[in-house]
């Protein structure tokens, strides 16, 4: 597999949020109005949404062994999935590959929620409210379907994000040699962990964001061996929809509605 | 720091204390991992909780708030006992052979020379060096001598035993050994450890001596001067190492001179009299170029006007009648000594200690003008909880400032790297310039004393102000940064180096340690990117370093007498018998090792295991005291809290006791926010992170309080009450302190009620007692009482 990916080391990394933000200022994302919630720990949002595509995420400190207590901080994103669910399951062809990663193209995107619905990594996100209250130049459209772009629509030579990390947790580089790098590592890092682990290297055909955890991934919710949706059922909802959609005049909500009767009638 | 961030990538063992700098000082981690990764360093946290840092470390030890030198005392005791020092170091480079005054003399937590009814140690002759006939300290190289530094210290410590130290901080006895045996790994000449430190460390009573601690301990070590080593201290905004190096505390002008006081220092021959002096020719007492550095100053400031008939206008500059740091400048507000005051990048209604008492001292006031970016709480301090606007006078200013990105001039980091920097855009609206308010206020007032008069008038109407170029508006850095360097004064050439400075008049420089700054070209500005001598990352050309762009300072103990570097893979200078190679070394390129000691800044020239004379107010030895508040009785001595620590009379009885307030209350800071929270409160992407004001509380508090993660809780006590939300974690243990379970609340002190993102301040609750020496205020340990809130 080629083209870049993404390294988040939770070894290194110090919860610092940098990414969080660099990626909100770099995209011109607008903040979320939040208040504390007990997280767990610092995290805040309380998840990845359509104005939020960089997740740090903080999971509860272990303190077995009392003189090196674990507390896993982990960088989440889109994992740019190699043969990823929510490309498959997109009615309007509006998410495809740009290089190696995963884009939503806006102007094709109806909100449909059949991404949101398929990724198992809870990812992209419709925008449900107007962000233009929020003084934002260039504004996001209401009822359309937002997550990372690798800073595709945005170009740069390494992703804001990636660049912005001052501690080494989240690198970029080319996915042949990130796989290498992470495999050493892993091994280094077994010495203090001995559970330790990488996420991503075959899931979904492999994904584009390398992880190394501290524990098995089940500990931080990342699913073992998922499987791909069903293709055939899939096909046979696109083909309903592609009845129906003659009949919406192109309006994006009869559209939505013309894509929810067709997930229903296949069942 | 007197090494440099970079360098952190060359140590073998990190002692980071009273810092969690993986919150911050984000950045030092890339180094810290580095060296852990390619060094495999080990990086021990000492902190009450576990922080981000704490999460990142190869050895965690807990430790109750305002310990840290009963833990201290205990590593440096262990060396001693294992006798694990840098013997030949020790020997060569420190006072451990010199012999101390019989008088002196230490008993139940107390030195010789204290007088009980000033709270203070006003005679401090017995703290001295035996002197021989030459009036050179005596010295006993076999360290035998009862008398000597070494036997005094290492009976001193021998009371910090493994057991008292699990007793005094809570670390458990075993963990404790560990970070002592790791430690002083070091003491091996080609081991290296560093200390990164923050206000963890100096907020307390016993502050200054906290630092003490890690000088022993690294001395001890070997440690100083050498790559990877140092005593370092993380600097809390990017440029406040420029404002202490400007001399921007009540106690120093520029350059770290003494801010000369009132009663021992009336003209300028008593002032230069008061300079350290030495008969050791192995001494380079680089203090007694004082004089020099003074004069330069006053040049700088004064000019023509500035003669050697009138002392070069010594008189027109303040002299100290009594200390005044924040806490008595605020308590002279209160008694209306002081009616007016400039608030300049700084917010005390949330930085401050006791902020209600800061707020009713703000009221006293007939005017305050505040320069800031944003409406803070202070310039807003009559609108505040509790307060009434219809009773306070107090005509309040705001002065629009510009941001840094929107202004250009120099930035002092940690490493002491002055870093040009240029101006991105205009400030917004009329927003200045800190430096165009200075100058149209300077202007302004001296235009007005032509016209009216008044008192004193020779500061203001003969001071050389002349920044704004002609046919131009606003004041010009570079002209301020050539004046700080320094100049010839007949042919205003830009100097290189402070050695050419005279104490004749015939050069003026602003601030000694940053001449060679801008000698013609602005060498802050560089960019240089190539690594420098060895494989240490000095990187030489990138920007500029005070003093005389050396990069690791105490740099002539990297080398043994001989001049040969203890690490030879790390080393920092090298003496080949005639010149020095490597890092621009100290105290003048000449003399080599064998004919100079190195710690050039003490007029003995060694390191100072043993402090004498009036360096220090409270002790030439550290001592644990336990904070003004505390849950528990000293163990140690019979003194309970620092014995010269002062307390001010209008807040005497002001002090929490356990019985009413049993909780340790700790405050501290998180990424996402900046200090008071002026420049970060503001901002939708950092509030996002961080919305809201909260505490951290350990499950068996929330347990037995009913408190749940994410409650609202109310935290009090004498001095004020804050509401929360509780972050209920594992991260916050009891601490069993003298074999009772201590609980402790961490607050972070961000919050305030004015910007976009509000909460309480933390400081609502934290006292008016400082350390020692500094009287920084003790803001790290303090009594509260918790509840959650209906």
């Amino acid at each position: 597999m080629s083209g870049k990916a993404f390294l988040v080391d939770t070894t290194k990394c110090s919860g610092c949020h940098a990414c969080q933000v660099s990626c909100k200022q770099w995209n011109n994302l607008p903040g979320e109005k939040t208040e504390f919630f007990g997280g767990p720990e610092m995290t805040n949002p309380a998840q990845l949404s359509a104005i939020t595509f960089n997740h740090v995420i903080f999971f509860p400190v272990d303190r077995s062994n009392p003189e090196k207590p674990s507390w896993t901080i982990m960088h989440k994103k889109c994992y740019h999935c190699q043969n990823a669910n929510c490309e498959v399951v997109c009615p309007q062809k509006a998410i495809s590959k740009k290089d190696e990663w995963t884009v939503i193209d806006q102007s094709r995107c109806i909100g449909c929620g059949a991404c949101v619905n398929e990724c198992i990594y809870k990812v992209p996100h419709i925008l449900e409210k107007d962000m233009m209250k929020y003084g934002i130049e260039q504004p996001l459209a209401k009822d359309k379907t937002y997550k990372c772009h690798a800073c595709t629509s945005n170009k740069r030579d390494v992703p804001a994000c990636a660049t912005t990390c001052p501690t080494g947790a989240l690198t970029y580089g080319d996915r042949v040699n990130i796989v290498k790098r992470a495999v050493d590592r892993l091994e280094k890092v077994k010495k203090n962990y001995p559970h330790a682990s990488i996420y991503g290297l075959n899931e979904f055909g492999g994904l584009h964001v390398i992880t190394i955890l501290k524990e098995k991934p089940e500990k931080y919710g990342l699913p073992v061996d998922p499987k791909p949706v069903n293709a055939a059922k899939v096909q046979q909802i696109h083909d309903v929809y592609g009845l129906l959609a003659y009949f919406t005049l192109g309006i994006p909500s009869l559209k939505r509605a013309a894509y929810r009767i067709s997930k229903n009638l296949v069942g | 720091m007197t090494n440099h961030w970079i360098d952190l990538k060359n140590a073998d063992v990190i002692l980071m204390m009273g810092s969690n700098a993986a919150e911050n000082h984000p950045a030092s981690f890339r180094w810290i991992l580095k060296a852990m990764e390619e060094r495999d360093a080990k990086l021990i946290v000492v902190d009450p909780r576990v922080t981000k840092s704490a999460s990142l470390a190869s050895l965690y030890a807990p430790l109750r708030p305002g310990t840290d030198l009963a833990f201290l005392g205990g590593i440096i005791s262990y060396a001693m006992e294992k006798n694990r020092i840098q013997k030949e170091y020790v020997l060569e480079y420190t006072n451990a052979s010199y012999l101390v005054n019989p008088q002196y003399g230490f008993n139940d937590g107390l030195f010789s020379g204290y007088d009980p009814g000033k709270r203070n140690y006003g005679d401090r002759k017995s703290w001295t060096y035996q002197l021989d006939a030459n009036k050179i300290p005596k010295r006993d190289k076999s360290l035998n001598d009862p008398q000597c530094v070494y036997q005094l210290l290492k009976k001193h410590y021998s009371r910090y035993t493994p057991e008292k130290v699990e007793a005094i901080t809570g670390c458990p006895k075993e963990t404790f050994l560990k970070v002592a045996d790791i430690f002083t790994s070091t003491h091996k000449p080609d081991r290296v450890a560093t200390i990164m430190y923050a206000m963890g460390i100096t907020q307390h009573t016993v502050g200054t001596q906290n630092v003490r601690g890690f000088s022993i301990l690294q001395l001890l070590m070997g440690n100083m001067g050498l790559a990877g080593g140092g005593i370092n201290a993380l600097r809390g905004e990017s440029n406040v190492q420029g404002s202490t190096d400007h001399g921007l505390l009540f106690h120093i002008l520029t350059g770290y001179m003494p801010a000369p006081t009132a009663k021992n220092h009336p003209n300028l021959a008593a002032y230069n009299k008061s300079q350290p002096q030495t008969s050791d020719p192995m001494s380079i007492n680089w203090w007694s170029n004082r004089s020099k550095y003074l004069v330069s100053m006053l040049k700088a400031w004064f000019g023509d006007a500035a003669t050697k008939k009138n002392d070069f206008g010594y008189d027109w500059i303040p002299k100290v009648s009594k200390p005044a740091p924040y806490m008595v400048l605020f308590e002279d507000m209160l008694k209306g000594i002081i009616k007016g005051t400039f608030l300049m990048g700084t917010n005390p209604i949330v930085g401050g200690p006791n902020s209600n008492r800061g707020g009713q001292a703000l009221e006293k006031l007939d005017w305050l003008v505040a320069v800031d970016l944003w409406e803070t709480e202070s310039s807003i301090f009559w609108k505040r909880k509790g307060a009434n606007p219809a009773q306070i006078k107090t005509e309040v200013f705001l002065l629009p400032a510009a941001s840094s990105v929107e202004k250009e001039g120099s930035v002092s980091n940690s490493g002491r790297w002055a870093q040009w920097r240029y101006k991105a855009q205009n400030p917004p609206g009329t927003a200045k310039a800190d430096l165009d308010i200075i100058d149209m206020i300077f202007r302004e007032v001296r235009s007005l004393y032509k016209k009216e008069g008044g008192k004193l008038p020779e500061p203001i109407l003969k001071a050389v102000w002349d920044y704004i170029h002609k046919g131009e508006h606003e004041a010009d850095p570079h002209i301020v940064a050539k004046e700080i360097n320094g100049y010839i004064w007949s042919d205003k050439d830009q100097m290189e180096s402070f050695m050419d400075l005279k104490d004749d008049g015939s050069t003026a420089c602003g601030n000694w340690i940053y001449c060679g700054s801008y000698p013609g070209k602005n060498m802050m500005a560089r960019r240089g990117t190539g690594e420098g001598p060895g494989s240490i990352g000095m990187y030489p050309e990138w920007s500029w370093c005070w003093p005389l762009n050396r990069r690791i300072i105490y740099n002539r103990a990297a080398v043994n007498r001989k001049g040969e570097p203890w690490d030879p893979e790390r080393a920092v200078v090298k003496w080949t018998g005639s010149k020095w190679k490597g890092d621009v070394v100290d105290g003048g390129p000449k003399l080599g090792p064998d004919k100079k000691n190195p710690f050039i800044m003490n007029n003995e020239g060694v390191g100072r295991l043993f402090a004498p004379g009036s360096a220090l107010a409270d002790g030439p030895f550290t001592e644990h005291y336990e904070p003004m508040e505390s849950p528990t009785v000293n163990t140690m001595n019979s003194q309970k809290v620092n014995p010269a620590a002062q307390i001010m009379e209008g807040v005497a009885g002001q002090f929490s006791n356990p019985g009413q307030y049993p909780y340790i209350g700790t405050s501290y800071r998180v990424v996402e926010h900046w200090q008071a929270g002026a420049m970060t409160r503001n901002l939708p992407w950092l509030n996002e992170c961080m919305p809201s004001m909260f505490c951290e509380i350990s499950p068996s508090l929330a347990k037995a309080k009913g408190i749940k993660n994410g409650d609202r809780v109310k935290v009090f006590n004498g001095r004020g009450n804050v509401s929360a939300y509780a972050l209920v974690t594992e991260r916050v243990q009891p601490m069993n302190v003298n074999g009772r379970a201590v609980e402790m609340i961490g607050l972070i002190w961000h919050f305030g009620q004015g910007g976009a993102a509000t909460g309480d301040a933390a400081n609502l609750l934290t006292p008016t007692i400082g350390d020692a020496n500094t009287m920084i205020p003790e803001y790290k340990a303090f009594l509260v009482d918790i509840r959650k809130e209906a």
